[in-house]
């Protein structure tokens, strides 16, 4: 009947871990446009709206991450109580106990789930004691709702806001589909009271989602698939095998591989939002044009860098304050060592970390001769200076990025004696001859990356101000387009293992 | 109301000309010119120096503007 296997129709509502349901697959797509439907028809009614979002964000997660679904509604019900319970009391010891209770809970299946192995290998290693490893999955998304969730507990204790009175808006917020697998870490200072607020959405809106989502899969797909697949993935899985130029290039390649797939997601995510009229937290802003690396930090994976600010940073160096600037850079020290260690368990991520640490130690430490030294000979709006800045900011970027990329830290030293003292330079004509795609791609790709920001509004405004059938003829052809470039399997997006 | 001591005392760390610079109860801190997360520890020791008080970690985190430090400074010396 119309061709329709309706042996497959379970197959739509089983988890399978071999096949889960993510952004970018034509399923999703298909289903995201049927929940739209469901969504414009309930429009004017706040609460059948919100429970198709919640019906549908529940049946996502369990098809992405199977039955750890329980553990997810078991977040949101135990931090609905703790944020309630902090907020009904004034005695500020109790408010602390309760405070402790939630980031014990909190902290602790996120460490139970993402770091016991990592420990038992410590202790394994160091021979105090011998340790079976244990068999562990880690569900999808906890290190990202974890953090979701307290941003809620913190900011209640910090009175920036006060807890919600609506179990069902605190639950969207914790399950809301579009951001549980990676991100944006949003806030619910500014999440919740979006949810009651009336469902409209304007033709600006519905243009920037749109352009979000095809920007999102072009990134992802046509850039970050293509050059991992092809060149990047080759040069890392046996860095001797290739000069040091192609090394070199293998890096650039990755940082811009690392920024499409992450940053697309997050435009994905902050894109199919906006359809649904919720306005997400930004978390990407042209990472590669930072011309420091603090200034990188305020460009990178924006929502988790700024959660790290407010509760880790400030409250350290607040308490370190004495020791002045010894206290600030202890402080910014132990805060990008857990930046790192919030990607996963492993010396690679604490050394990428403790690199940036040190980074920003050092910014810090000639931050007074620096203002001198341009004063002196007026150089702070030179735009020479600014390229240099910024090409300065962007290796130092790159170079922290083999670590975070390489198997194995003998494999990262590989890259790096490759292109100290097997350079090469002559192989390049040969790469960008063997590669040519490739090299397209990455030239393209940074090209769009240093172009004015003001051209993406130009163009969104552009597009805004189409029919609505032609908006839909591009966004046909850009998910056409995409699904030929395709390489064989949607590669799984980065950061959905941390 | 900040008052002009309170006013001097960040201008004065952030090496910013007071008459040039408007602080009110409602200014937060990445509207004032160079007063970022890195220096925020620096202005409030500066403030604690000058005024002989001591604040607690808190107490400062809760500020979310400069009128709320204003008020946790005059808490501090009527105290």
């Amino acid at each position: 009947m119309f061709g329709i296997d309706l042996n497959k129709i379970p197959d739509l509502f089983l988890f399978s871990p071999d096949d889960p349901l993510l952004f970018g697959s034509s399923l999703f797509l298909f289903l995201f446009f049927a929940l739209l439907i469901f969504y414009r028809i309930f429009a004017n009614n706040t609460n059948a709206r919100n429970l198709v979002l919640i019906t549908f964000s529940l049946y996502f997660y369990y098809m992405a991450g199977g039955l750890f679904v329980l553990l997810l509604i078991l977040n949101a019900i135990l931090n609905f109580y703790f944020g309630k319970w902090m907020g009904g009391t004034s005695d500020d010891g109790k408010k602390r106990n309760f405070l402790l209770l939630a980031l014990l809970f909190n902290l602790g299946l996120l460490v139970y789930f993402k770091y016991s192995n990592f420990f038992i290998q410590l202790v394994n290693d160091i021979s105090v004691g011998q340790l079976d490893l244990l068999d562990i999955i880690l569900p999808l998304g906890i290190s990202f709702y974890t953090f979701k969730s307290l941003s809620y507990i913190l900011d209640i204790y910090l009175e920036a806001m006060n807890p919600t009175e609506r179990f069902r808006d605190y639950f969207l917020f914790v399950v809301f589909f579009p951001n549980i697998l990676a991100g944006p870490i949003d806030r619910a200072v500014k999440f919740l009271p979006q949810i009651n607020k009336s469902y409209s959405l304007s033709r600006k809106e519905m243009a920037m989602g749109l352009m979000l989502i095809m920007m999102g899969l072009i990134k992802k797909i046509m850039i970050a698939d293509y050059i991992s697949l092809n060149f990047v993935d080759r040069v890392f899985d046996s860095p001797i095998r290739f000069t040091g130029v192609e090394n070199l290039l293998a890096v650039y390649g990755y940082a811009l591989q690392l920024y499409c797939d992450f940053s697309g997601y997050s435009d994905i995510a902050i894109g199919i939002s906006l359809l649904l009229g919720f306005k997400l937290m930004e978390n990407f802003n042209y990472p590669f044009k930072a011309k420091s690396i603090s200034d990188f930090w305020r460009r990178w994976h924006i929502s988790l860098s700024s959660w790290l600010l407010d509760y880790v940073f400030r409250p350290l160096q607040l308490s370190l304050r004495n020791w002045r600037k010894a206290g600030n850079i202890t402080a910014l020290v132990i805060t990008f060592v857990l930046v790192g260690f919030w990607h996963g368990a492993s010396w690679a991520f604490l050394i990428w970390g403790l690199l940036h640490g040190i980074y920003m130690a050092i910014g810090l430490l000639v931050q007074g001769p620096k203002r001198k030294f341009y004063n002196k000979y007026n150089l702070t709006n030179s735009k020479i200076l600014g390229a240099v800045q910024i090409f300065i900011t962007f290796n130092l970027v790159a170079f922290s990025f083999i670590f975070f990329r390489a198997s194995s830290f003998e494999v990262a030293l590989e890259v790096i004696n490759q292109i100290l003292f097997f350079f090469k330079p002559a192989v390049f004509i040969q790469f960008v001859e063997g590669f040519t795609p490739t090299f397209i791609l990455l030239v393209l790709g940074f090209l769009f990356h240093f172009l004015p920001s003001s051209l993406n509004d130009k163009v969104t405004d552009v597009f805004s101000k189409m029919n609505i059938f032609v908006q839909a003829i591009i966004f046909t052809l850009v998910i056409w387009l995409v699904t030929q470039v395709l390489s064989a399997d949607l590669q799984p997006f980065i950061y959905f293992q941390f | 109301m900040i008052s002009d001591r309170l006013k001097k005392i960040i201008c004065d760390e952030l090496y910013l000309d007071p008459s040039t610079i408007e602080i009110n109860n409602q200014t937060e801190a990445p509207e004032v010119p160079g007063w970022d997360s890195l220096n925020h520890a620096n202005i409030i020791v500066a403030i604690e120096k000058d005024y002989g008080v001591r604040f607690k970690g808190l107490e400062i985190l809760k500020c979310n503007n400069v009128g709320a430090l204003q008020n946790l400074v005059n808490s501090k010396v009527s105290d």
